[in-house]
């Protein structure tokens, strides 16, 4: 059987004035008719590159297809794009919010496509629209037909641009990390959706994700790329079982696997009294309302009851808006709380005497620090990273000037980076990099707890398998409390002894990490954990589980 | 259709608005130097004239006073009467006023049809000839006075080339119409160069965004792409912005109605500063903030319905 899409010998370069960069080198592949193929690779890979330069989008004039061919059904698709676009490769992307138009409905821009495409009327497109709308999961699609893409969760918004797109009726349905900013159940859902479609339609659809796990549970075939090349590509068990290339043996070392032993549980002494001890902690925020309406408010936290051991690693999990981190900033002080009592060591945050809160906060600023999602957000950009550290410790006043600079080297030994990175700009450093610049300011004032918000979250799988690893060696050898925030339960379990869940601003289960994950009590954690990909590829999407009948649908 | 709630509400907030304007600008005609009484019979008046006058118009009450009785004919529909037009400032500004309404409604007109092809075609080809031009004319357009653009106009148009005429308003439909369009040239040249940077900035970021690309993958021809995505998600900033600038707009009638001799508002207001007419200075004022305020209300609803995310 031949080739359904054939990418023979593809290079691309990023051509400006004389400087001329391989961004793209040759690359040779091949989708064959009804597969399902798996794009994996870091930021920076090509692989997103490589899907831009087959429906012939380059991202910028200054990029040039120096060499190759892209073939589809044997015939020269390069520099004819134009006429395939859409009509025979449709492509759906990572962000559906800002991919739709939020002042088109959501139906307009599928009739859009079906009047272009497939010379629909509009009522013909109407009643094709309001199908395809079913076909991908909306529960009331004549509804849906007429609303905004605001009005909807996130998963939605995928499934509307996925609608958007097979408006169109293409033969091969490219995915740029189609589920990366949606929840784990969520994902799972969408995974599902694909591979419905793949059935029902006979797509062939490449996939392109950073998560192995993702592929390893969805595609029949998998290509790594690393730097603008394929370096490994084959059936999915094959490669899995066995890779070759040293990176993908690094990629699947990387991926946090909930198969594998995570940290036993440290006993800790409880005779100790806790770092944070939070009571009925319940955080409003004020929405809407004005000088004539009243005033309604939206409960982020309701009733949080919890109390952190010094030296513990607590996770605290659950997916966007279940309020862990309105938490994590409440107990730091970023946040008013609006009822309930926060405890740090001993002192309260929370005291109507606003000269005890002082107190509590003047404590709480000298023993907690957090480390932020975004590293480069987090830095300020016009100062070094030396000068970074040597302003914590300045303000903290407790290394006498002359010592200053040599803390600072001490810092960024702790965590891993070369001294000689001290007079370097954040916008000069990797991601991971300046995740440890982040680490190393945090540390900077001598903490006793480290809160970390979601800190891995923007990092490549390789990255984040080094920032974890040196959580559990900064925890381990300086006895750190740590709060480690976070979506993805995998990463949880291999850091945390003991791990919260949270659902819709409750926490629904508190325990040592290898029980909840080994015996949720809560289906809402048995779900959680059932929907992380995992690179086993003989476990079904979701972990065989059925999902629950749509959960997840605009207010 | 609850997103359009507020059209009931927020007509009731604008009540204390209102309240407040009514106090600026009554308290701030006070404080123009002058003697009303003195400009309305001349320097030769006597003092006994000059007394009944001020009983005549209560301008020998109490502020306090003056004001309540301001209030409380305006609740009756009554402005007070214009010491120089011998009528009541209510009509004389129902007269007057539409005449600086087509006036701002031919520059607004003129504006956007000036503002939204340069944009566009300076959006599209960023960086070309064209939109260097484009650029280099509104950054002009900016620089250039009202009253001299006006008069080149005249000069121009009216003068040399006798397409249009020079000065006033008409009687009928079509002569008012051919009046208008130099005046409103003068209003729409300089507006148009703060709306054409706007939109062109607009449309760039358009061109640039998700959107515009997901658009282009669904195999969308380049025309669409802009006019069907790009232009209407530029349009929601380009009416906030006319909304800010409505303001200054009505201001500008002022000066380009004084050129043109276009008996309007602006017109009015003028000549009420010149003779100290306390009531039509006031009168014109209040009916100047209640349009800017309207307009503004307007131009919400207006944002409202291009701009579904937009809740008020």
């Amino acid at each position: 059987m031949s080739a359904h899409l054939e990418i023979r010998n593809l290079s691309v370069a990023f051509r400006d004035h004389a400087e001329e960069r391989l961004l793209l080198d040759d690359i040779t592949l091949e989708l064959g008719r009804g597969e399902f193929l798996g794009l994996v690779g870091e930021s920076g890979s090509g692989k997103s590159l490589l899907c831009r330069t087959v429906i012939g989008l380059l991202p910028s004039r200054r990029l040039h297809v120096t060499q190759g061919s892209v073939r589809l059904d044997e015939t020269e698709i390069l520099g004819r794009e134009d006429c395939i676009r859409g009509r025979r490769i449709g492509m759906i992307f990572q962000n559906p919010t800002s991919h739709l138009d939020p002042v088109m409905t959501i139906g307009k821009q599928i009739c859009e496509g079906l009047a272009l495409h497939k010379g629909l009327g509009p009522a013909a497109a109407r009643t094709e629209a309001t199908q395809l709308l079913r076909q991908v999961g909306f529960p009331d699609p004549e509804r849906s037909f007429s609303a905004y893409a605001h009005e909807f969760s996130g998963g939605m918004r995928q499934r509307a641009m996925i609608a958007i797109a097979l408006s169109c009726d293409p033969e091969i349905l490219i995915a740029d990390e189609p589920t990366t900013a949606l929840d784990v159940t969520i994902q799972a859902q969408i995974l599902r959706l694909l591979q419905d479609l793949r059935a029902a339609r006979g797509l062939s659809i490449i996939l392109i994700t950073h998560d192995l796990g993702v592929v390893a549970q969805t595609c029949d075939r998998i290509a790594v790329m690393r730097q603008g090349r394929i370096v490994e590509h084959g059936e999915k068990r094959a490669l899995l079982a066995a890779p070759v290339h040293p990176y993908t043996q690094q990629l699947i070392a990387s991926h946090p696997s909930l198969s594998h032993a995570g940290t036993e549980p440290v006993r800790h002494k409880h005779d100790r009294s806790p770092v944070f001890e939070i009571t009925d902690l319940d955080v409003t925020f004020p929405q809407g309302g004005g000088l004539l309406m009243k005033r309604r408010g939206f409960r982020a936290l309701k009733a949080v009851s919890l109390k952190i051991w010094p030296g513990e690693t607590l996770g605290v999990v659950g997916e966007s808006g279940s309020g862990k981190s309105t938490l994590a900033r409440t107990i730091l002080g970023l946040n008013p709380a609006s009822a309930g009592r926060i405890l740090f060591e001993g002192h309260d945050l929370t005291a109507t005497s606003a000269q005890l809160r002082r107190a509590g906060l003047d404590r709480l600023r000298t023993g907690a620090a957090m480390v932020f999602q975004d590293p480069f957000n987090a830095l300020n950009p016009r100062l070094t990273v030396g000068e970074t550290l040597a302003e914590v410790l300045r303000h903290r006043g407790e290394t006498p000037p002359a010592e200053i600079e040599n803390r600072a080297g001490e810092l960024l030994d702790m965590v891993g980076l070369d001294r000689a990175f001290a007079p370097r700009l954040p916008r000069s450093l990797s991601g991971g990099q300046c995740q440890r610049a982040g680490i190393a300011r945090a540390l900077a004032v001598n903490p006793r707890v480290i809160i970390a918000d979601e800190c891995v979250a923007a990092l490549d799988v390789t990255i984040q398998a080094q920032i974890v690893a040196l959580f559990r060696e900064l925890t381990e050898k300086t006895g750190l409390t740590l709060i480690f925030i976070a979506h993805d339960l995998a990463i949880v379990r291999n850091l945390c002894e003991r791990v919260v869940v949270m659902h819709h601003g409750e926490i629904v289960e508190d325990g040592p990490s290898a029980r909840v994950f080994a015996r949720p009590e809560k289906p809402y954690t048995a779900a959680l954990i059932a929907a992380i990909p995992d690179i086993d590829p003989d476990r079904p999407i979701n972990g065989g589980i059925p999902f629950p009948s749509q959960q997840e649908f605009a207010t | 259709m609850h997103r359009y709630r507020f059209v009931l509400f927020r007509p009731l907030q604008l009540v204390p608005v209102l309240f407040g304007i009514s106090v600026i600008t009554f308290l701030l005609v006070r404080l123009i130097p002058g003697d009303p009484a003195r400009i309305l019979l001349g320097t030769r008046a006597t003092p006994s004239a000059l007394a009944n006058i001020r009983t005549q118009y209560g301008l020998d009450e109490p502020v306090w006073l003056q004001y309540f009785y301001f209030l409380k004919n305006l609740g009756a529909g009554e402005m007070g009467r214009s010491t120089l037009y011998k009528v009541d400032v209510l009509k004389l500004i129902t007269t007057r006023i539409e005449p600086t309404l087509a006036l701002v409604g031919m520059g607004v007109f003129l504006a956007l049809l000036i503002a939204v092809p340069f944009a566009a075609l300076s959006a599209r080809r960023q960086g070309s000839l064209v939109d260097h031009a484009v650029r280099l004319v509104s950054t002009a357009g900016l620089g250039f006075p009202s009253f001299w653009l006006g008069a080149m106009l005249i000069i121009f148009f009216a003068v040399r080339l006798e397409w249009l005429p020079v000065s006033g308003y008409g009687e009928t439909f079509r002569e008012k119409l051919s009046h208008l369009i130099l005046p409103g040239l003068t209003i729409a040249l300089s507006l148009s160069a703060v709306l054409t940077r706007t939109l062109r900035a607009a449309m760039i970021a358009g061109l640039a965004s998700d959107v515009a690309t997901a658009a282009r993958a669904r195999g969308m021809p380049e025309s669409r792409v802009f006019w069907r995505h790009v232009v209407p998600n530029a349009l929601v900033p380009t009416v906030n912005l006319l909304a800010v600038n409505i303001g200054w707009l009505i201001g500008g009638t002022v000066v380009v109605e004084s050129v043109f001799a276009i008996a309007g508002l602006g017109q009015l207001m003028v000549r009420g500063i010149f003779t100290r007419d306390y009531m039509v200075v006031q009168g014109v004022t209040m009916t100047f903030a209640l349009a800017t305020v309207l307009i503004n209300f307007a131009a919400d609803i207006i944002t409202v319905t291009l701009d579904p995310r937009i809740k008020l």
